[in-house]
């Protein structure tokens, strides 16, 4: 089983960012979710992986409150953003969801202009006080999505025109528009083509040097190539949650090293 | 988050997600809002729903109730046959004028006997409480039964519909003053007979079983020619639209090519079944009676226009249900070697038959409410003889549930208001029970693959 | 013979050669079937199909074919001397089969027998006295000329009956004959009876186009009939509409049709907020205890025939707008009025509304909603500025449908609306629509081949076409709009 992670791990420990304990998530009659407790630390791409239905996504969508939208969903156990219980009764999900944005598996761009995708965010939450200041931002958000260049001459033209590498850019940079403190991926480069996913990859290494980022992932390579810290789900208990490094190198479970040389998954 | 920050992302102050900002206020206060609006909307919806049915139910429940006045009556033989002969010939030769002065004989006793009566008021007034229908029906006993003639009978008439709307509350002592057709002195007299158990307001079968009646005899009306109309018309609408409307459904879903004509043939179903209902009068107006010769206020026409208009709804249903049987059983069919026809006839269509029959209900309901079509091919038309027996009886002319409640509206007396709120009932509790039955249909069989 | 005996007789001699033709089958191999092609019902049924189809459709051509033929053959007789000033050989033509039943039913209740009929001279008989006694009122005294005719229309007519009765007959037991005289054990019976069941449906299937081909014939043919009385031009341009018996009358459609237009835009403004709102809630908002009771009591409303809104236009909404509000503010004395129509127009298409509306707004896919609340919407902001939006194609369909709806609706006006035709903007007042002129001029008493009564033909055209146009149009809408997320 998974120790709490230890003090003195091979990385430089850095700021916390979301604990969560005792994590349990009901869909119904269903236990998806059983007793989770981790910690995830700020500008670190962490990754969580498993096979298919072992409740990476649904732990996900946990962080942000997702499962709210959810009638039959239930959760239980803390988890905390900056300290703060997340599942506080004076805590407005709008509000969380703001800190702590999210791009989705298929990439869903709203039925709008390039622009008006981006704007959506920050007109919202009111972080402009006028259109050059909204102009700003979003070329802002373009850049740090790194889909600006290819654009900025058509950003009032349909966000569901571009190709599936750059919606799922374009989505990232309407996640990013908000100023969010966490990101979180639930299989953001499923639907794409290789190429685009280096792209978004790439994309995921510089985010990491201002946000602290989740990502659910199917391939482990992704997982290597992408995350500092990784977690391994199986069928809804956390197996076992370290650096990247030891988990595809040294794993202590023998669940997750039969995962990892492929017996099961 | 307020006046965060198009500047650098790392300026963006620090905020508490315990506490909510005044944005979040704002936004929160919004949402609030627009549920709110939400909330107004299906009010005003179900309000709505209410006020129309209350409406209904306050003005029409009265119609079935009705107000009789109870008297014995002499058939006087020196009165209906004067030479003592039995001839039913001459006794038909005495007319509805005839038999009013036995009724107005009999109150005359009536009064005597229970010691009632309004002073100054002439025995000739108080007949007048009696529906005119009063004396025709004494002549239609007296002609039924010719040897009744010399004794002495009782026989509940229906009071007159002044007397009835006193009852009912829609006639006053106030009103009856300035009523020509109504004066104090016989509400007054009517209170002393109801006290005296002669006059009493009681449910109305008639008004199920009774033919229409005239303008100025609304207490006589009755919904039988329409209910019964209503029924041919649905008998023709069954035995046509169902046959037609599955066949054309299985050719579509099952048989038919995927090319241009098979195109035309769905763009013209949907399209037909927004048509407005008024050209499908116009339609059987020109065609089935104008050009085909069909007599005009008959059932056979209405039921064929019904048909046509029908038509789209089965066909849509049907295919639907016929698209919910999954292609596996029709490979199994195939499989063992049965036709592409015997698959469909032998598998695929009693799979299919529950969602058949609900949409076959829903369209007739449906067709059991077309109003405007029917005024078009004269079913508007004043009708008092029961329609014959099917066939021959499809081609007499008929009224019809929602037409005959036009009629009705149409009409000067206030009585007819109460008349035409109870047909209206008369037609949701039919409404009610078809889609009850295709609900517990679709409950019963509903199948999911 | 009656038609309905014909059938029936038809009918029965195939439901024999059905019998006959199994059991033909069955002997053919001495009782074993397997020997057979097909299974002998199937045999039986090509014997049914052979005897009773092709008589059936001879009957009913020449049950359609008939009136035309013997009206053309007598309308002969008839001199133009005998076409009274004002009148027509169409409204001639219909004295004499109205003078011919009623002579038939002078048969029938025996007052007359066939030889007496024979006997009857026009000239000094009162014909019209005659046919009084059995309900058949002739509206002036017959006519020598007009009286031979109607006995010769009668007597053609009941010669062509007959002759139909034997033909009908005739044919169906030939049909039986050689459909039994081919049964033998390698008759493909199956594949003959099921290419016979297959055009039966392909016939249901043409039910449809004809109904169309019926309704644009019908009215192009007497629409065509009226402009040739009265004027394109004065129809679609006159700004009065003033029907006259006495001809002369003023027959502009543009009054009626700014009523049609004034009660529509009061419906679907009273209508499209609140059905679409009941939509987004019931969609978006509503505990699903909420839904159970909402959704179903909509779906009451929807299926209320509208005579039932009519009533209540007439005897609620009517009355109530009338005392409350006209009244108070000085705007008209009339209970019947534009706004009365389009209240209780609008309340009837709530349901049409919102479950059009319901529709497209689940075709909207979650994913889009998960982004919008992945970026921290609020519910009404993602209702407002994601799925609205990304509905819209499919709404304004939806609206053009109710649109459409309203435009044709008949029974709400006719009953709530008023008959007076206005170019008013006073929406307390009462004014008129194509539909309540539609059902006013075909069931007044003017005469049918009057411009008059004409006119209706025009309107309905009218109504068909921008009633058509708008829905194919929104269909087209609703369609692209469906690929769009498909």
């Amino acid at each position: 089983m998974y120790d709490a992670p230890k003090l003195g791990a091979n990385v430089e420990q850095k700021e916390l960012k979301i604990a969560a304990r005792g994590v349990q998530v009901f869909y119904g009659e269903t236990h998806a979710i059983k007793d989770v407790d981790i910690d995830i630390q700020a500008k670190t791409v962490t990754a969580f992986i498993g096979p298919s239905g072992c409740g990476k996504s649904t732990f996900l969508r946990c962080l942000n409150r997702m499962n709210d939208t959810i009638d039959i969903c239930r959760v239980e156990g803390d988890i905390t953003l900056d300290g703060e219980d997340i599942y506080d009764k004076r805590v407005d999900p709008v509000q969380l969801r703001a800190k702590v944005g999210m791009v989705f598996q298929k990439p869903n761009p709203f039925p709008k202009s390039i622009y008006d995708n981006v704007a959506y965010g920050p007109r919202i939450h009111g972080l402009s006080r006028n259109k050059a200041e909204l102009d700003e931002i979003v070329e802002k958000a373009l850049r740090r999505g790194a889909i600006w260049n290819e654009v900025k001459d058509r950003l009032h033209e349909p966000g569901t025109g571009l190709s599936g590498g750059q919606q799922q850019r374009l989505c990232i940079a309407r996640a990013v528009a908000t100023e969010p403190e966490v990101l979180l991926m639930d299989e953001p480069c499923s639907a794409l083509d290789p190429i685009a996913t280096a792209q978004v990859e790439e994309l995921i290494d510089e985010l990491r040097t201002r946000y602290s980022v989740v990502i659910v992932t199917h391939s482990m390579q992704q997982a290597a190539r992408v995350s500092q810290r990784t977690a391994f789900f199986h069928l809804g208990n956390l197996v076992e949650y370290d650096d990247t490094a030891t988990i595809f190198t040294n794993p202590r479970d023998e669940r997750t090293e039969s995962y990892i040389t492929g017996r099961i998954g | 988050m307020t006046d965060a920050t198009s500047g650098s992302a790392m300026g963006k102050p620090k905020s508490s997600l315990l506490v909510q900002d005044d944005r979040t206020k704002r936004r929160n206060a919004a949402e609030a809002r627009f549920r709110g609006y939400g909330v107004v909307a299906i009010t005003i919806a179900m309000l709505a729903l209410v006020g129309l049915l209350s409406s209904i139910l306050y003005n029409g429940s009265s119609a079935f109730r009705q107000t009789f006045i109870t008297l014995d009556v002499y058939l006087d033989p020196a009165k209906l046959d004067k030479d003592g002969s039995g001839d039913l010939a001459k006794i038909a030769k005495v007319t509805t004028f005839g038999y009013a002065p036995l009724i107005k004989k009999s109150f005359e006793v009536e009064f005597e006997k229970q010691g009632i009566g309004v002073e100054g008021m002439k025995p000739k007034d108080a007949a007048k409480m009696i529906s005119k229908e009063g004396p025709a029906e004494l002549r239609r006993f007296v002609l039924a039964n010719p040897d009744q003639i010399g004794e002495t009978l009782s026989f509940e008439f229906l009071a007159s519909g002044r007397i009835d709307g006193y009852y009912k509350g829609r006639v006053t002592m106030e009103s009856a003053e300035i009523d020509k057709n109504v004066s104090p002195e016989q509400l007054q007299l009517a209170d002393q007979m109801k006290d005296a158990g002669v006059l009493e307001t009681k449910w109305n079968w008639g008004f199920l079983t009774r033919a229409d009646a005239s303008e100025n005899r609304p207490e006589a009306a009755g919904l039988g020619v329409a209910i019964l109309g209503s029924f041919y018309m649905m008998m023709v609408v069954l035995c046509l639209s169902l046959p037609i409307g599955v066949a054309a459904s299985i050719y579509l879903e099952e048989f038919a090519p995927k090319n241009w004509i098979t195109d035309v043939i769905e763009v013209n179903i949907s399209n037909l079944a927004a048509v407005p209902s008024i050209v499908f009068g116009i339609l059987g107006l020109a065609i089935f009676i104008n050009f085909a010769g069909l007599p005009q206020s008959a059932p056979i026409v209405g039921g064929l226009v019904l048909t046509l208009m029908t038509l789209p709804t089965i066909i849509i249903a049907t295919r639907a249900s016929l698209k919910a049987v999954p292609p596996s059983i029709r490979d199994a069919a195939l499989g063992v070697g049965a036709s592409k026809m015997q698959s469909v006839f032998h598998h695929v269509l009693p799979l299919a038959a529950p969602g058949i029959l609900t949409g076959t209900i829903i369209g007739l309901a449906q067709a059991l409410g077309e109003t405007a079509p029917l005024l078009l091919i004269g079913m508007v038309a004043f009708v008092r003889e029961f329609p014959s027996a099917p066939p021959e009886g499809f081609f007499d002319p008929a009224a019809a549930l929602p037409v005959q409640v036009y009629n009705w509206t149409q009409r000067a007396d206030p009585a007819f208001v109460e008349r035409a709120s109870g047909a209206i009932i008369v037609l949701l509790v039919f409404l009610l029970f078809m889609n009850a039955v295709a609900i517990i249909l679709r409950r019963r069989f509903e199948r999911r693959w | 013979m009656s038609v309905g005996l014909v059938f029936l007789v038809v009918i029965a001699i195939a439901i024999v050669g059905f019998f006959i033709g199994r059991k033909r089958a069955v002997l053919s191999v001495d009782g074993d079937v397997r020997k057979l092609h097909s299974l002998p019902s199937y045999y039986g049924q090509t014997v049914f199909i052979f005897s009773a189809v092709p008589a059936l459709l001879v009957t009913l051509a020449w049950l359609l074919l008939q009136p035309l033929y013997v009206e053309n053959q007598v309308s002969a007789k008839i001199l133009p001397g005998d076409i009274v000033e004002g009148s027509s050989l169409e409204l001639v033509m219909a004295d004499v089969r109205r003078i011919s039943s009623g002579l038939d039913s002078l048969v029938a209740s025996g007052n007359v027998d066939e030889d007496g009929l024979k006997l009857i001279n026009a000239a000094d008989t009162d014909v019209r006295a005659l046919l009084g006694e059995v309900g058949v009122a002739v509206a002036s005294d017959v006519q020598a000329n007009v009286f031979t005719a109607s006995m010769e229309y009668r007597a053609k007519t009941a010669m062509l009956k007959t002759a139909m009765a034997v033909v009908a007959v005739v044919l169906s037991l030939l049909g039986a004959l050689i459909a039994l005289s081919r049964i033998h054990p390698e008759y493909r019976a199956r594949n003959v009876s099921e290419l016979a069941i297959k055009s039966l449906l392909i016939l249901s299937s043409m039910v449809a186009i004809l109904t169309t081909v019926g309704i644009i014939f019908s009215l192009l043919f007497e629409t065509s009939n009226f402009f040739r009385m009265y004027p394109a031009k004065d129809f679609f341009f006159n700004l009065t509409w003033n029907p006259q018996f006495t001809g002369g009358s003023d027959l502009g459609i543009l009054p009626l049709l700014w009523g049609t237009l004034y009660v529509s835009f009061f419906a679907l403004i009273f209508a499209v907020p609140i059905g679409l709102l009941v939509a987004i809630y019931l969609s978006e908002y509503a505990s699903r205890r909420v839904r159970a009771i909402v959704k179903p009591a909509v779906e009451i409303l929807a299926g209320i025939p509208t005579i039932v809104y009519g009533l209540f236009a007439l005897i609620t909404i009517g009355p109530m707008l009338r005392d409350y509000f006209a009244q108070p503010l000085g705007l008209g004395a009339s209970s019947s009025s534009v706004l009365t129509a389009g209240v209780v127009m609008g309340i009837m298409l709530i349901p049409f509304v919102s479950s059009l509306s319901d529709d497209v707004i689940n075709a909207v896919p979650q994913a889009m909603r998960d982004g919008s609340y992945g970026l921290g919407a609020t519910q009404s902001e993602t209702v407002r500025q994601v799925i609205l939006p990304a509905a819209l194609p499919g709404i304004v369909g939806a609206i053009l449908l109710a649109a459409s709806r309203a435009i044709g609706e008949t029974m709400i006006v006719v009953m709530g609306a008023g008959a007076a035709a206005k170019l008013s903007l006073n929406p307390f007042e009462a004014m008129t629509t194509i539909t309540v002129k539609i059902v006013s001029q075909l069931t007044g008493d003017t005469e049918f081949a009057s411009p008059e009564t004409l006119v209706a033909f025009a309107l309905g055209l009218s109504l068909f076409v921008v009633t058509l146009g708008l829905n194919v149009l929104a269909l087209y809408i609703v369609r692209k709009y469906r690929e769009q997320y498909e």
